[in-house]
């Protein structure tokens, strides 16, 4: 592959020549610049006075919120105010009822750091692929967020084990990256198995098998159940993760059932999209929480209430996934389909090998924006009684400890926070994604 | 039916189209073959023989029918009457013969229609692969093998984004060829290239029409059909209008439609 000689032109292909003339505007110093961008004239200058003001002033608030944020005690004290998340930092995390399940801390770290490895595997190398190493910028930009998430986590910990365990994930995240470099080609295609089975063992490792349940079908029956005495963040994790790993082929599948000439289906398809999207998810998560059960035959038992709620969640986010799919379809130009049909392809070899893989291409952006919506989506648990890492802040604030004193702000900031290094760590990776796959330069 | 100076009717001049030329074993067939898109009758009563090795060019204005008549022969768009048959096979509903008669046509596209999302090998060893089941070594050696026929083996492991509208056309050419079809469909291969890629193109084309294959090429490049065809179809609002050797065809047309279509190209 080496002898490529040459890829697609890239930004890094703009080399700077020394001896070139600078571009205009690039001479002039700093001062002049600022000058010439921040204080051009009267107006410009009490604009620039004004709003310059408002964000210090916003700086300075901020500053004191975070670092210097000390509030009264009941006793006549004062304590740090950040006490209300890490005194309860584990049900941050884990939820309240996670012990009962006896599954402990040591499994949950084998599987995040079981995940680390799989993540590096994926952000390595590619099959087919001998493109330079990633520039030191869209590195930080990838592994930038999660490392400020993880280093804001340590700075609550109580112990130092957490701390250390944490910063360990590291170590892991680069081996796998590290690995792929030395895998062959043909391990390297089988790149998507080997990160299904990763995932399927990190899943095994959180909530499988579990001392206190049933063991049936290799511990999946338990950990249907474990899932539901989960809490916090592990708990949105785990709704969100099974239900955008469940809802992603179903959507597929409905796409293509509607643009198919099948008679029979595609109705069934239409509808089932058309109601889905019409219904607000909190009714659906009513329904799955009061009236699911009636469909279940009365040898089965009701499973637990949370993967009632995944189901939910799966079949709602399905309906969206389908219909950008759908459009992700239409994207592709019929052209691309009639060369197919003329090599000879059968239909399924060329919406397989041909349509989808350009048209899931083309959704990429949207697909992760529902993603990103279905992982906040999860808040609505709460409705259900299922305390998500937004709903654990309810019986924290409402704690003998902290109630009536104004730790709100705190508890909501730390959880917004969370929500936002991950969100903001997956619109990263799908867009080192969509560079990767070239999306919008074919 | 008009009648031409020469006492020559039309019908007798269309009927130049069912004497297949090169080995004189007629490879295609198109019988009475119509064609509606709703009310609109885009192909009226086609008629045409294509003997094997046989260079078929297909002219006439826009809209006249000649994609739709090739696009009819590997069932790209279905005929609506009339039959049509590819090397002794009937073009039917039926799935499996259609799929056969699709292995014996490749066809080249105006607009190139590659997979942008595959290097120009897996283009070209897609089919090979997935219908001949040719193994991946072999497909690849044949694959090389037609890349070199039409100039271009350095760009095997690119994207097909990466190549020039010319460059394109030619893998599009090596990936019908790979198929080994016996029959070559050309949809206006050069419509869409610069001025200055069309040359290669065509170049590549005229070397597979000596290497013996059967052709039907749909174009507005007069060159090429005076150069390369054996016959020359002319079509006009979906009928064929007439048929003869390019000689004739360019330097005697018989019919007002052809005399006219031929006063505003050339």
């Amino acid at each position: 592959m080496s002898t490529m000689g040459q890829s697609t032109p890239g930004p890094e292909d703009n080399v700077i020549v020394a001896d070139a003339p600078p571009a205009p505007g690039t001479h002039e110093g700093i001062g002049v610049l600022i000058r010439k961008n921040l204080f051009k004239d009267v107006k410009n200058s009490l604009i620039t006075i004004f709003f310059g003001l408002l964000l210090g002033y916003a700086i300075y608030k901020a500053v004191g919120f975070v670092f210097f944020n000390q509030k009264a005690t009941p006793d006549g004290g004062t304590r740090n105010a950040w006490v209300v998340i890490r005194d309860q930092l584990e049900f941050y995390m884990v939820g309240t009822e996670f012990q009962r399940t006896g599954i402990g801390f040591g499994r949950i770290w084998a599987a995040i750091y079981v995940v680390a490895f799989a993540m590096g595997l994926a952000g390595g190398k590619v099959a087919g692929d001998d493109s330079p190493e990633m520039s030191l910028k869209s590195r930080a930009g990838i592994v930038g967020p999660p490392l400020f998430g993880a280093l804001v986590l340590c700075s609550m910990a109580k112990t130092f084990t957490p701390v250390i365990l944490t910063l360990g994930i590291a170590v892991p995240f680069i081996v796998g990256n590290r690995m792929t470099r030395f895998m062959s080609e043909g391990m390297l295609a089988k790149k998507g198995q080997i990160l299904a089975l990763l995932g399927l063992l990190a899943f095994l490792l959180e909530a499988g098998y579990s001392p206190a349940g049933p063991s049936e079908f290799f511990g999946i029956q338990g950990a249907l159940d474990n899932v539901d005495s989960y809490g916090g963040l592990l708990l949105t994790v785990n709704v969100a993760f099974i239900s955008i790993i469940l809802c992603f082929p179903i959507g597929v599948v409905l796409a293509l059932v509607r643009r198919s000439t099948f008679a029979l289906l595609r109705p069934v398809s239409v509808i089932y999209i058309e109601l889905i999207r019409g219904v607000p998810l909190i009714t659906l998560l009513f329904m799955g929480e009061f009236a699911i059960g009636f469909f279940f035959p009365p040898s089965v038992s009701t499973p637990p209430s949370v993967i009632r709620a995944i189901i939910m969640f799966t079949l709602f986010s399905a309906a969206y996934v389908a219909e950008i799919v759908r459009g992700g379809l239409q994207s592709v130009p019929p052209g691309q389909t009639e060369a197919g049909q003329a090599v000879g392809l059968q239909p399924l070899t060329i919406t397989r090998r041909i349509v989808l893989p350009q048209a899931l291409r083309n959704s990429i952006p949207a697909l992760v924006g529902q993603f990103i919506a279905l992982l906040k989506d999860t808040t609505l648990l709460i409705i259900i009684s299922q305390f998500d890492l937004l709903g654990v802040s309810d019986p924290i604030l409402a704690s003998p400890e902290f109630q009536n004193q104004g730790y709100a702000a705190e508890v909501y900031a730390f959880v917004a926070f969370v929500f936002w290094i991950i969100c903001f760590a997956m619109s990263r990776a799908s867009q080192r994604l969509e560079t990767k796959l070239g999306v919008g330069n074919r | 039916m008009s009648e031409t100076n020469n006492g020559i009717s039309a019908e007798d001049l269309r009927s130049g189209a069912l004497k297949p030329g090169g080995t004189g074993e007629p490879i295609i067939t198109l019988k009475d073959v119509d064609k509606y898109y709703g009310d609109f009758q885009a192909l009226k009563d086609i008629n045409l023989v294509v003997g094997a090795q046989e260079v078929v060019v297909v002219i006439g204005p826009s809209g006249s029918g000649k994609s739709t008549m090739i696009r009819c022969v590997n069932h790209l768009e279905e005929h609506s009457a009339g039959t049509i048959v590819v090397d002794g096979i009937e073009l039917s509903q039926d799935v499996k013969n259609i799929n056969e008669i699709r292995r014996e046509c490749g066809m080249v596209f105006q607009s190139f229609n590659l997979f942008p999302h595959m290097t120009i090998m897996d283009n070209i060893t897609l089919g090979p692969r997935q219908v001949r089941k040719q193994p991946k070594a072999e497909a690849e050696a044949e694959a090389m093998r037609l890349l070199e026929m039409v100039k271009i083996p350095e760009q095997a492991h690119k994207q097909p984004g990466q190549l020039s509208g010319g460059q394109q056309q030619r893998v599009a050419i090596a990936r019908a060829l790979a198929m080994k079809p016996k029959v070559m469909l050309f949809d206006e291969p050069t419509s869409a290239l610069d001025p200055e890629m069309v040359k290669e193109v065509l170049d590549a084309m005229q070397d597979l029409a000596r290497s013996g294959m059967t052709m039907i090429v749909v174009t507005h490049e007069m060159g090429f059909a005076r150069a390369v065809a054996d016959r020359v179809v002319f079509m006009a609002d979906g009928e064929i209008v007439e048929v003869g050797t390019p000689q004739y065809f360019f330097d005697n047309p018989q019919e007002e439609r052809t005399k006219l279509f031929l006063s505003q190209i050339l």
